[in-house]
């Protein structure tokens, strides 16, 4: 084990396979800013000199592309080194960059088809700190890999907590191969998970990328459409109704089965597992993906579901962990769809100290959120559309009612389930409308408390407060301002006497 | 008061609090630098109206026309000198053993408190205009996004020096203190 750890002492290349790997990354971003013009070029509409010049640019990048590939390869190395990784790389802009392994928050694996094919995964480090800090591998060894990674975080540990050091590696090297695994996502639940999927977000997307194609195509647009309206109105007033649910029903069943399938392909295989200081996550059939996440660094999980998922009494699961800025928040967030009440119970206990995670008096919130929310969204539009449109309908502007109505049904259903649980330890933000939403914050981690009012708020007595975290805040809107001072007060001193790492 | 949250361990009312920590003021020239670059802005609106009128042979330059746009303008412009001048003395911080709050708002009134133990790093700014009125901006930055940062403006230059060092003296030593 050792010599294998030894060769990584003196500057390496990646794996063979990576000249590929680069290669398709080439393509691909090439592809994606020049599609168009290979589609006009391929579909070619006229023979006209424009087109032969766009087909020598065309082969001009795919040769670039590959010489740039072959280059990036061979001018890429990476070391380790006193204690720092090492990378040193650049074809035209050369750089060195040096990181020290206390600096390393996580390292993560990714694998797609090609990677899979060759039993190579592309690693990457993440950093704590500035935007650009991260830096990626695209090709390893996979048992490479692991070995990698486990030396670093050894490493990391002994620098970090010197005392601690003999029982961290032995764990450390047990907790590889006998991480407990918390929830495992079977053929049945994905399917369900699948299902249950927002499909009205998969048809957004469907309808997004028709027309935007349909755009970079051709930009006589207007003319298409118009030609196949003219078309589609002879066939409307052919077939009338029967054609236009039948397209609906089309549209539908598309971006069900849109929804179905990305599902299974990016939750395929699932595995979320504990270990000594964090938890793991693998996913991914065509992109196999390995998220790790160190304990201390995660400060919200929150779980959610819809109706459909009620059904199935599953929730998606957010594990939300500091980052250093906005986009970041995104990728370092490990997200489980499809896990049930007794696995998100677990997932908490594991994280928080599991004698607080306990239910606790649900803390309403002033019922004038409710009579606010249905005065500025129901009333108002009621009475103006209904006035309005009673000078043109007459009476028939009383169908305004029944968005009140709807409304009022609405803003209820959302009271009824906005609370917050909390004990010394622990907040619980429970809220949401048609499905719930939870979110679990640590008292202790929390970086600033801040309370609002707006004009009308200060008349009744009332507040909103917000609790910023590292990985973003939680909410709880209408409290009574004396609820709210005493919740900001006892915040205050949690953070201030608790003298354990926050991130 | 103390009928809230009885399953907390430490009794609200015992702890120290917030809103009656000793607040100072910011400094008045700070009022002065708002009304100075609010009044750049709509003198800039009013130039550019008035242009877009002069220049322009569609628009009949008439005293209505002029009245009607720069008038706006101005109303819009008397509206925000009242607001900003009664919201001024909401502008206030407070320094406490381990904590920093500030307040400000008018219409929507916030009160932030950022305990030491959670800065990742403090630092001054200073515009042009805050350099003319010799007046400082602190600068506080947690970790994570830009959504808990703080900034207290119009600081006096030795005040600021000394908050921030003060901040960053206390910064560091709840980091020893953790370790």
């Amino acid at each position: 084990m050792e010599s294998t750890v030894n060769k990584f002492f003196t500057p390496q290349r990646q794996s063979k396979i990576a000249i590929g790997i680069i290669l398709i990354k080439f393509v691909k971003t090439t592809i994606r800013a020049m599609w168009p013009l290979v589609l006009s070029f391929v579909i070619g509409r006229n023979n006209d000199q424009i087109t032969s010049i766009i087909g020598y640019i065309v082969i001009g990048f795919a040769v670039f592309n590959l010489l740039g590939s072959v280059l990036t390869y061979f001018r890429f190395y990476f070391h380790i080194e006193e204690g720092a990784f090492l990378i040193d790389k650049g074809v035209l802009k050369r750089s060195k960059t040096n990181i020290p392994f206390e600096r390393i928050q996580s390292i993560n694996f990714k694998q797609n088809l090609l990677h899979q094919m060759f039993g190579v995964v592309s690693l990457e480090v993440d950093t704590a700190g500035a935007k650009k800090s991260e830096l990626t591998i695209d090709a390893l060894d996979k048992e490479d890999a692991e070995e990698l990674r486990n030396y670093i975080l050894k490493e990391k540990a002994q620098i970090i907590a010197p005392e601690t050091e003999e029982e961290r590696v032995s764990t450390e090297f047990l907790e590889e191969e006998s991480g407990e695994t918390i929830l495992h996502l079977s053929v049945s639940d994905l399917f369900k998970v699948g299902v249950s999927q927002n499909h009205l977000k998969s048809m957004g997307l469907l309808f997004a990328f028709v027309f935007s194609t349909l755009n970079e195509i051709t930009e006589d647009i207007p003319e298409l459409i118009a030609d196949q309206v003219s078309e589609y109105d002879n066939v409307i007033i052919n077939t009338g109704w029967i054609m236009f649910l039948a397209s609906v029903i089309i549209v539908g069943v598309i971006s069900f089965m849109y929804s179905l399938v990305s599902t299974v392909l990016s939750n395929y295989e699932l595995k979320l597992s504990l270990h000594q200081n964090g938890l793991k996550l693998v996913k991914g059939l065509l992109n196999r993906e390995e998220i790790s996440v160190s304990k201390k660094k995660i400060q919200i999980i929150s779980w959610s579901d819809n109706p459909i998922r009620m059904l199935f009494k599953m929730f998606t699961v957010k594990i939300e962990q500091a980052s250093s800025t906005e986009t970041d928040q995104l990728k370092s967030k490990i997200k489980v769809p499809g896990s049930y009440q007794a696995q998100i119970d677990s997932i908490a206990k594991t994280i928080f100290p599991q004698e607080y995670y306990r239910p606790e008096e649900k803390n309403k919130v002033s019922k004038l959120l409710k009579y606010r929310l249905f005065i500025f969204l129901g009333l108002f539009p009621t009475l103006i559309g209904g006035v309005i449109s009673y000078f043109y309908i007459d009476w028939q502007a009383l169908y305004f009612l029944i968005w009140g109505v709807a409304i009022w049904l609405v803003v209820s259903l959302y009271y009824r389930k906005r609370s917050f649980e909390v004990n010394d330890e622990l907040l619980k933000n429970n809220r949401g409308t048609f499905g719930h939403i939870h979110e679990l914050i640590q008292l202790y981690k929390v970086q600033s408390v801040e309370i609002k009012q707006s004009w009308y708020q200060r008349r009744k007595k009332i507040a909103t407060i917000v609790l910023s975290t590292a990985a973003g805040s939680v909410k709880i809107p209408f409290l009574d301002l004396d609820q709210a001072e005493v919740l900001e007060n006892f915040i205050l001193y949690r953070i201030e006497s608790d003298p354990r790492e926050w991130m | 008061m103390t009928e809230h949250f009885q399953n907390l361990s430490v009794s609200p009312a015992d702890l120290p609090q917030v809103k009656s920590a000793e607040f100072h003021q910011i400094e008045r020239g700070y009022l002065r630098i708002t009304l100075l670059s609010n009044a750049i802005f709509f003198l800039i609106l009013i130039i550019g109206a008035f242009c877009i009128i002069f220049f322009n042979n569609d628009i009949e330059g008439t005293l209505m026309e002029y009245g009607i746009s720069i008038g706006a303008i101005a109303f819009l412009w008397l509206l925000n000198l009242i607001v900003t001048v009664k919201a001024f003395p909401k502008k206030r911080y407070a320094l406490r053993e381990r904590d920093i709050i500030y307040t400000k708002g008018l219409l929507w009134w916030e009160r932030t408190s950022i305990p030491f133990n959670r800065i990742q790093h403090a630092e001054l700014k200073q515009g042009p205009l805050d350099r003319l009125f010799k007046l400082h901006s602190l600068k506080i930055f947690t970790a994570g996004g830009q959504s808990s940062d703080l900034v207290i403006p119009g600081l006096p230059e030795d005040t600021a020096t000394r908050l921030k060092e003060y901040i960053l003296g206390k910064t560091a030593l709840d980091g020893i203190d953790s370790e």
